[in-house]
This record gives structure tokens, C-alpha cells and sequence, in this order.
């Protein structure tokens, strides 16, 4: 089974069973507490400043 | 156990509880719907209606707007608790509006996930004629607006393209099976591929 399968197939499962989206919650919640958690800690004093080095150091600003 | 949708007349119904993630798209958009429409699309659309994966932006389509319709809706976003990455002043940030590029706002103190303020003219042809017929979807007691269903799927499928962006179409194309119709995919297909 590859990933597009896998994805298929879960879209089928919660299409009848909304159950499902308790597990998805969890997943996103997580990510979300994790990355929260992670750039509070590196730019804790001077957070925008740090942020904005950050991301231009990455290309992304 | 239930059903993950129905239809009430026209709007798409998600039978499930707000995450932390909806949460903080219902706040930015509370804010923004005060200053303009605006219209939700690719990643959030797909993780909204089931998608397992994560995220770390919200892409929402807004139309371009004069420098002080933008300074209303950027002091209101700031009084709300939101920073823009690319700066604190209409000075820095209008310029980017203007020249059609898109900025991101975070919550204070956090990085993600962020709001891509996508801003869009008549110039940008299928983002346009999607901002124009927004689907209504509602989880819980949030209300938002996104593509219709097939056109986000085609647009997956022919423009972005990359392996995430195939599997959030297979995951719609499924989700969505019962209501999706090969006449909406003839319709909208020429507009996306005119992009």
C-alpha cells in the first residue's frame, strides 16, 4: 500500500465515521504545542527580532 | 459514530470538534471579515474536511485593497494579537500588498502556524474566479469560506502538483465523493489550466 492508498482509504473510513477525527485533533494539537514550545524557548527575549533573523536566515522572509 | 458530512442546503457541514489549529484561523478571521471577504484555500481546506498532516500556514485569498482599508485591518489584526513577519509599520508591509506578494501573520510570540494573505486582482484569473464562488463549510459554530470542492482538487492536481498537494486532492476527491460532480470538474478545468 502505498501513501496515496493509505490516504484513500482513511478518507473513506472517515467520511463514515467522524470517530476518526478525535486521532487527527490529537495530531494537529501536537504539532501545534510542539512548535509553540520551540520558537518561545529560542527567541524568548526579544521574540519578533529573533523570529525575523530566523527566517531570513532560511529564505523565507 | 456518524457520518464526517452533510449537506445543509449549501453549506458543507464537518461533523466534528474545533481544534487549537481552527481556532486560530476563526480569530484571524473575525478580524478580517470586519475589513474584507476574503476565501480559504489549499492546505487548510483539506486538513479542515480530514486530512491527517500538519501544517504551518493557512493560505486565505484577500483582494487588493487601498493603503488605508490596509492600515484599518492591519491595526485591528495588531489590537488582536497578531505580527506580521514582514514588519510592524504600513510603511514596510503595504508595499508587499501593492505589488501583489503575499505576507504572514503569527500570534504574538509564536512563529506558527501563520495566516499567507495572499492579495489578488482580477489580473490573477483562476484565484479570482475561485474568491468569486466561495463554498460555505462549518465546523461546529465556525463558518468559513472555500473553493468549490472540485475546483481546489483540479487545482492541486494541475497547478501545485507536488506529492502533499496530490494526496490533499486524493483525500478530497474521496472525502467528497458523493457530492462532487464530473460537470463542475469540465467547468472549472479550462479555467486552471488558463492560470
Amino acid at each position: 500500500m502505498n501513501d496515496l492508498d493509505y490516504v484513500e482509504l482513511y478518507a473513506r473510513k472517515i467520511e463514515k465515521d467522524n470517530s476518526l477525527f478525535k486521532q487527527q485533533r490529537k495530531l494537529i494539537e501536537s504539532q501545534f504545542k510542539g512548535s509553540s514550545s520551540l520558537f518561545r524557548n529560542m527567541f524568548s527575549k526579544d521574540f519578533k527580532s529573533g523570529a525575523r533573523r530566523y527566517l531570513k536566515e532560511r529564505g523565507l522572509l | 459514530m456518524g457520518a464526517g458530512y452533510q449537506l445543509e442546503g449549501e453549506v458543507i457541514i464537518i461533523n466534528r470538534d474545533l481544534t487549537e489549529l481552527d481556532l486560530f484561523v476563526k480569530d484571524f478571521l473575525t478580524v478580517l471579515n470586519r475589513h474584507s471577504d476574503y476565501l480559504i484555500v489549499s492546505g487548510f481546506v483539506s486538513i479542515s474536511t480530514g486530512r491527517t498532516r500538519g501544517t504551518e500556514d493557512v493560505d486565505v485569498l484577500v483582494p487588493i485593497m487601498d493603503e488605508n482599508k490596509f492600515r484599518a485591518l492591519f491595526d485591528d489584526l495588531q489590537k488582536n494579537n497578531f505580527w506580521c513577519y514582514q514588519g510592524d509599520s504600513i510603511k514596510e508591509v503595504y508595499p508587499y500588498i501593492q505589488n501583489l506578494q503575499n505576507i504572514r501573520f503569527a500570534k504574538a510570540n509564536e512563529m506558527f502556524p501563520n495566516m499567507e494573505f495572499i492579495p489578488i486582482n482580477k489580473t490573477k484569473k483562476a484565484k479570482f474566479f475561485e474568491f468569486n464562488h466561495p463554498q460555505k463549510i462549518k465546523v461546529q459554530d465556525f463558518e468559513f469560506k472555500i473553493p468549490p470542492i472540485e475546483f481546489e482538487i483540479l487545482y492541486k492536481e494541475i497547478i501545485l502538483g507536488s506529492k502533499k498537494d496530490l494526496a490533499d486532492a486524493k483525500h478530497l476527491r474521496t472525502f467528497f465523493a458523493k457530492i462532487i460532480t464530473e460537470e463542475n470538474f469540465q467547468k472549472y478545468k479550462p479555467i486552471i489550466e488558463n492560470e
